[in-house]
């Protein structure tokens, strides 16, 4: 049977990646440092597949058709359009994908019960996958199950359904017969604004809100968490804040228990998260 | 107005280094080519403006955009790629942009 080796919350801010190019500046040395450490214990668990839940930024997926929870399934993952090529530097690549995980998940030939997923046979990778998977595998060598939420474009999910979803993945992945050491990787922000009059403000945005939900995770209170993250308050926190609810699907795949590393590390973008469970089982 | 066409056209000018460049050297022309495309579906260009919003765009102007309720990380990156650098380096342009906003708060981008 398959099971999760080690479920990981990382930021996927794209602009780290020119910023890190060449020496490491001091205001991001905390950033680069966790994305180390990370990157360690992940390589320690030996994972034969990665499920990665981020959010497309509208850059491959915009309201003419927008899924709520979208699984990728395909063998060869194209990663950075053009666009992120740009803006951010960040490389074009072809990451491997694990085609048949991606279809278990989707409940072989009738979705599951409890989850109406879209599913795509051509996904795309923007930043808020590629950025955690080029620090944390730089190779780019492990195959990857990439979920899209849609954290980005109103309406988007309810909290509770980022809870579900986590919850799951857990279900899903350990009935998978297969041997697969599979860590499950959410990708995003604490609270975060960008494109509004508080982007780039260098520090924590909502420092209250920060802290609540960082306590959350350090005692595993989902409860608690799915309350706090209502949209008026996300919104409040910074308008891009609902990519924070991938960490609440890390929450529940990772057993609804306290999470065994919890950090807000400090750069020119604001407090970065990095938190992981698991580990060490 | 919507949001929606909004939202789609600054995508479309940002997508590609071509489509952002045509837009640079002629925002008004851009436009009338991209209103006079078919939309073909699965992934439908083309699309219709209110003259209030083809103004905005023909300007460069984020501040009315973002109070229309344009997408906030899809205005941020059209505006910084069309002003930065033919109007204005990064660094002002991060400031420029928080003050241009500022008085509309949070204004809903549902579309």
């Amino acid at each position: 049977m398959a099971e999760i080796v080690l479920t990981l919350a990382v930021p996927h801010t794209p602009l780290l990646w020119r910023a890190l190019q060449g020496p490491v500046p001091a205001d991001l040395a905390g950033v680069a440092e966790s994305f180390s450490t990370f990157r360690a214990l992940l390589a320690a668990e030996r994972p034969d597949v990665l499920v990665v839940v981020g959010s497309d930024h509208l850059r491959s997926i915009l309201t003419s058709n927008m899924p709520a929870f979208l699984i990728g399934k395909a063998t060869r993952i194209r990663g950075t359009l053009p666009s992120e090529q740009r803006a951010f530097g960040l490389p074009a690549a072809i990451v491997p994908g694990h085609r048949d995980l991606a279809a278990h998940l989707l409940g072989g030939r009738q979705l599951p019960a409890g989850f109406d997923f879209s599913f795509s046979d051509e996904p795309w990778l923007d930043h808020s996958f590629m950025v955690p998977l080029l620090y944390l595998t730089p190779d780019l060598d492990i195959p990857v199950v990439p979920i899209h939420t849609n954290t980005n474009a109103p309406p988007i999910p309810l909290a509770t359904r980022f809870r579900a979803l986590g919850s799951y993945l857990r279900e899903a992945i350990t009935t998978w017969p297969g041997p697969e050491r599979v860590a499950v990787i959410g990708t995003g922000h604490l609270s975060f604004e960008l494109g509004g009059p508080r982007q780039f403000s260098g520090a924590s945005l909502d420092p209250e809100f920060d802290g609540v939900v960082l306590d959350c995770f350090r005692q595993g209170d989902v409860e608690r968490l799915v309350e706090v993250a209502t949209y008026e308050r996300m919104l409040a926190a910074g308008n891009l804040t609902f990519q924070f609810l991938n960490f609440i699907t890390c929450l529940s795949a990772g057993g609804e228990t306290a999470a065994q590393i919890v950090e807000a590390i400090p750069s020119r973008f604001g407090d970065e998260p990095f938190m992981a469970w698991s580990m060490g089982r | 107005m919507s949001r929606y066409m909004i939202n789609k056209l600054l995508w479309e000018v940002e997508a590609g280094d071509e489509s952002l460049r045509a837009f640079i050297d002629d925002s008004a022309g851009f436009i009338d080519r991209w209103e006079r495309d078919e939309p073909m579906p699965p992934h439908p260009s083309g699309g219709t403006l209110t003259s209030e919003e083809r103004t905005a765009f023909e300007s460069w102007d984020y501040s009315t955009l973002y109070r229309m309720g344009a997408h906030p990380f899809l205005l941020w990156q059209f505006a910084r790629a069309v002003w930065v650098p033919a109007r204005m380096e990064a660094h002002e342009f991060v400031i420029a942009f928080r003050k241009g906003v500022a008085e509309y708060g949070h204004p809903d981008f549902t579309t």
